[in-house]
C-alpha cells in the first residue's frame, strides 16, 4: 500500500537501535514501533546483569540455593542455545565465564595475577550448572551471562513480530546486529555496511542483506595494549586469558541470533581454526585477522 | 544455501529457531478495529403453484453487525460484538396436499412472525509464547426467543508454529415463547440447551499453503420443534457430529489465494450433508481485490421428514415437513469487491443462493415445495486505529 | 469418501517442509487466514442455520436463534 520508508532510531540493550520498514499497511506505524521498541525492553530488562530487579541478576543470586531457582521456556530456551553453542565451540563459548570480570578490569587495563584466575576457574564450565526438570541448581559463587546471545535474539524477535504484525518489508538494527523483516520493495536486498574497526569512517565490507540475519564481533572497542601486547576482551574460559585470534568478523545466516553465534565462536577460536569453521559452515563471512588483513568468502555477493 | 550445511550450522540453527521470539507465537492485534456491516436478505416470492392461498411473501431481513477489537496490554486482547436484525416476510405454516396429490404450502400471516433480534457478545483472549487461550459469553433476544451462551478455546502451536492444536468448548441455554400462543394453542414456554466441543488441527505444508482438519461434537437437547408450524414435533434430544478440511493456498505467480472449505454433517434426525466452499482472492492493485466463491451445499431428509403434513399423527411421533428437514442441495455464487485505503478497509458483497431438490447429492424421497432463493447484499468497513 | 479424504490428507502432509521465519509471509496475508473476514463468516453461518439443517464445523457452537 504505503511505500513510504519509516525511520525510528533509539537507544537499547547499551547502543544505538534503528527500525527501518516499508509498507506498515493499515497499522500505524507509530505504534509498531513503540510495540517493537517495548519488546526490547523486555528483554533488556529481563536479561540485564546492570540491574539488581532482571530475571538474569536473580538467577545469579540463586547461585548456591539448595532449592535452585525456576526458569520460564524463554529463558529455558535460551540456556539450550547457550549449550548448543557450548557444544560447537568445544567449550570455547561458555556462559558461566562472566566470572572472569572480577579480576579483568579493561578500562583500566588491569591484568589479573595467575593466582587470581586460577581461583576462578573452579567456577567455570556450563556442564557445572545443574538441572531438574526446569529448575536450574546453580553452584555456588558461579555467575551466567547471556551478553553473547540476547541482542541478536532480541534483533530476530522483533523481525518476527514485526512480519507477525503484518510489516512485509523492514530491518531491524540493534547496534551492528542485523534482521531483515523483508526486503525492500521490488526484492532489492538492504545495503549494510560494516565499519573497519580501526578506522570507524571506512568501510571493512557491504553486505546486502534480503534475509536471515547480520552479525559481528570483535574486539577493537574494549581490547587493549599493554607492553606491546594485545589483551582481547573476549576471554578464554579455559585458561581464564584472552583468545587471540581473529579481531573482527561479521557472519550472515538464516537467523541473526545464528550469525551472532557463529561470529563470536569464531573470535573465541585461534586464527585458523575459526577461518575453517566458518568456511565450513558455508555462510558468507568476512574477517580481519591478527595482521590487520582483511579476508573471507565476503558478503560483497547476494544473499548467503 | 548452496552448500549442505555443517554440523554447527544445524546445531545452532535449530536451538537458534526453538526460541519462542523467533518460533513464531500468537501475537495480540496490534490496533484496535472497528467493523460495521449492513445486509440486505431478501428471499423470493413463491409461486402460486407453490401457495395456493394466501402469501406469497417470505422473509426481507436487514442485518447490522459491529464488532470492536482492542488489544489488552501486552498479552491480551478484547472482543466485542454486537448485531441487530430487523425482520419481516412470512414463513410456511403447514403443509396439506394440493388438487393434484402434490405438497402445497399455507404460509403463516404477512405480518410476520419474527420482528427483530438484537445480540451482543464479549470475548478476552490471552496470547502466550506457545498459543492462546480466550473465552466469551453472549446473550441474545427476538420477542420470541432469548439465548445465553459462553464459549471458550485454546489453541497450542508445536513444530516452531507450523502445526496449531486447538480445543473448542461451548455451551447455549435458549427459552422460547412463541407470540400468540394462546390464539394458535402453541407451547408457551419452552427451553433448549446445547452443549459443544470441537477439536482442529492446522498445519504449515509449505511457504505457500496450509491446511485444516476439524471434528466437532454439538448435544442438543429440550423443545427443538419449530413451534409456528402446525404440525411439527421433533425428538427432544439431537446429537451431531462434522467433519471439515479446509485448504489454503496461495499463487505466486497470479497473485490469488485459493480458499476451499469442505465439511461433513451428519446427525441423529437422519440427515447428512456436504458443504462445499470455495474462493479465489484476486489482488488486482495494492488495495484492491476482486473475490469470486461458489457454494454447493446438499443435505438428505430427516428421518421423520414428510412434505405433507398428517394431522392425524399423535404430536408423541416425530414430524416435520420443515422444508430445512427435506433433502435437497443449493447451489450459491458471489462476488466481493474489497478495498484497502489508510486505515480503512471496505468490502461490497453480493450473494445469490438457490434450493433445488435437483441439485441434491442425496436420494429425494419427498422435494419440499418450500425450498427458498434468496439474494444478499453487503457493505462492510473496518477501521483500524 | 472419507477413504478419499484420508488419502489427501496424507498426501498434503507428505507435501510439508520445514518453513523458515522470513519465509512465511504469503501465510501472513489476510487471504491466507482460516477467517479472512470475521463478520462474513458470522453472517454466512446464522444465514445458512436458518436456512440449512447443518450447523457447525471448526469451532464449537455460538449463538442461538428462533429461527430454526
Amino acid at each position: 500500500m504505503s511505500t513510504n520508508l519509516r525511520h525510528a532510531g533509539f537507544r537499547a540493550m547499551g547502543t544505538y537501535c534503528e527500525i527501518q520498514l516499508y509498507e506498515a499497511s493499515r497499522i500505524s506505524a507509530k505504534r509498531l514501533v513503540r510495540r517493537l521498541i517495548d519488546e526490547v525492553s523486555r528483554l533488556e530488562s529481563k536479561y540485564t546483569r546492570y540491574r539488581d530487579d532482571s530475571f538474569l541478576s536473580e538467577i545469579n543470586r540463586s547461585a548456591g540455593n539448595q532449592a535452585g531457582i525456576k526458569i520460564d521456556i524463554e529463558t529455558q530456551k535460551l540456556f539450550e542455545h547457550a549449550r548448543s553453542c557450548y557444544e560447537q565451540s568445544d567449550g570455547l563459548f561458555d556462559i558461566t565465564a562472566g566470572v572472569l570480570r572480577r579480576v579483568w578490569d579493561f578500562s583500566r587495563r588491569k591484568i589479573p595475577d595467575e593466582s587470581e584466575l586460577e581461583g576462578l576457574l573452579p567456577l567455570i564450565g556450563y556442564e557445572k550448572l545443574n538441572w531438574r526438570d526446569d529448575t536450574l541448581l546453580m553452584p555456588a559463587n558461579m555467575e551466567i551471562d547471556f551478553g553473547g546471545i540476547v541482542k541478536e535474539y532480541a534483533a530476530d524477535t522483533l523481525a518476527t513480530l514485526a512480519r507477525e504484525l503484518g510489516v512485509r518489508r523492514g530491518l531491524i538494527n540493534l547496534g551492528g546486529d542485523f534482521a531483515a523483516i523483508g526486503t525492500q520493495p521490488e526484492d532489492r536486498p538492504w545495503p549494510i555496511g560494516i565499519t573497519h574497526p580501526e578506522d570507524s569512517t571506512k568501510m571493512m565490507s557491504h553486505f546486502h542483506l534480503s534475509e536471515g540475519g547480520l552479525a559481528s564481533s570483535g574486539d577493537y572497542e574494549r581490547s587493549f595494549i599493554l607492553e606491546g601486547k594485545r589483551y582481547s576482551h573476549l576471554l578464554n574460559p579455559k585458561t581464564g586469558w584472552p583468545c587471540s585470534g581473529l579481531r573482527a568478523v561479521s557472519v550472515a545466516a538464516n537467523l541473526c541470533t545464528v550469525a551472532g553465534s557463529f561470529a563470536t565462536i569464531a573470535m573465541l577460536k585461534p586464527e585458523q581454526d575459526a577461518i575453517d569453521w566458518l568456511t565450513d559452515s558455508g555462510l558468507p563471512f568476512v574477517f580481519m585477522d591478527g595482521a590487520g588483513q582483511i579476508g573471507g568468502p565476503g558478503l560483497t555477493d547476494s544473499s548467503y | 544455501m548452496k552448500k549442505p550445511a555443517s554440523r554447527s550450522l544445524i546445531a545452532l540453527s535449530t536451538s537458534a529457531l526453538a526460541l519462542p521470539g523467533i518460533a513464531e507465537a500468537d501475537a495480540p492485534p496490534l490496533t484496535s478495529s472497528l467493523s460495521y456491516k449492513i445486509s440486505n436478505y431478501q428471499e423470493d416470492d413463491l409461486s402460486r403453484e407453490q401457495v395456493p392461498f394466501g402469501e406469497l411473501e417470505r422473509y426481507d431481513i436487514d442485518v447490522h453487525q459491529f464488532q470492536f477489537v482492542s488489544p489488552l496490554g501486552r498479552d491480551y486482547a478484547l472482543f466485542i460484538d454486537a448485531n441487530h436484525e430487523n425482520m419481516s416476510g412470512a414463513s410456511p405454516w403447514f403443509s396439506t396436499a394440493g388438487s393434484n396429490g402434490q405438497p402445497v404450502i399455507n404460509m403463516s400471516g404477512a405480518s410476520g412472525i419474527y420482528d427483530s433480534r438484537s445480540e451482543v457478545s464479549l470475548g478476552v483472549r490471552y496470547y502466550g509464547a506457545r498459543g492462546n487461550i480466550g473465552g466469551a459469553i453472549g446473550y441474545s433476544e427476538e420477542n420470541d426467543y432469548r439465548a445465553k451462551y459462553v464459549s471458550m478455546s485454546g489453541s497450542r502451536n508445536f513444530n516452531n508454529d507450523l502445526t496449531t492444536l486447538t480445543v473448542s468448548l461451548s455451551h447455549s441455554d435458549d427459552s422460547i415463547f412463541p407470540s400468540d400462543a394462546e390464539r394458535f394453542n402453541r407451547v408457551r414456554h419452552e427451553n433448549k440447551q446445547a452443549s459443544s466441543v470441537a477439536v482442529s488441527l492446522s498445519q504449515v505444508l509449505n511457504p505457500v499453503a496450509s491446511f485444516q482438519t476439524a471434528l466437532s461434537l454439538t448435544g442438543q437437547s429440550g423443545y427443538l420443534s419449530d413451534p409456528y408450524k402446525l404440525q411439527d414435533s421433533r425428538p427432544d434430544g439431537k446429537t451431531q457430529i462434522t467433519f471439515s478440511n479446509s485448504l489454503r493456498y496461495f499463487f505466486i505467480k497470479a497473485d490469488g489465494a485459493l480458499q476451499s472449505d469442505y465439511r461433513y454433517y451428519r446427525d441423529d434426525f437422519g440427515i447428512r450433508s456436504h458443504t462445499l466452499d470455495l474462493s479465489w482472492f484476486q489482488n488486482v492493485t495494492r488495495s484492491f481485490k476482486i473475490v469470486p466463491m461458489l457454494r454447493y451445499y446438499s443435505q438428505s431428509a430427516a428421518d421423520f421428514y414428510t412434505n405433507i403434513d398428517d394431522f392425524l399423527k399423535p404430536l408423541s411421533e416425530s414430524q416435520s415437513s420443515d422444508y430445512r428437514l427435506s433433502a435437497f442441495g443449493a447451489v450459491s455464487g458471489g462476488l466481493s469487491f474489497v478495498t484497502d485505503f489508510g486505515g480503512w478497509s471496505a468490502t461490497l458483497t453480493a450473494e445469490r443462493y438457490v434450493a433445488n431438490e435437483k441439485y441434491s447429492a442425496f436420494t429425494v424421497a419427498q422435494p419440499s415445495p418450500g425450498l427458498v432463493q434468496f439474494t444478499r447484499l453487503s457493505l462492510g468497513v473496518n477501521y483500524a486505529f | 469418501m472419507r477413504l478419499i479424504l484420508s488419502f489427501i490428507m496424507l498426501a498434503l502432509l507428505a507435501a510439508c517442509s520445514q518453513v523458515q521465519p522470513w519465509e512465511r509471509g504469503y501465510l501472513a496475508k489476510q487471504e491466507m487466514a482460516w477467517d479472512s473476514d470475521p463478520l462474513e463468516r458470522a453472517l454466512n453461518d446464522h444465514i445458512f442455520f436458518s436456512k440449512e439443517a447443518s450447523s457447525g464445523g471448526n469451532t464449537a457452537a455460538g449463538g442461538g436463534c428462533g429461527c430454526n
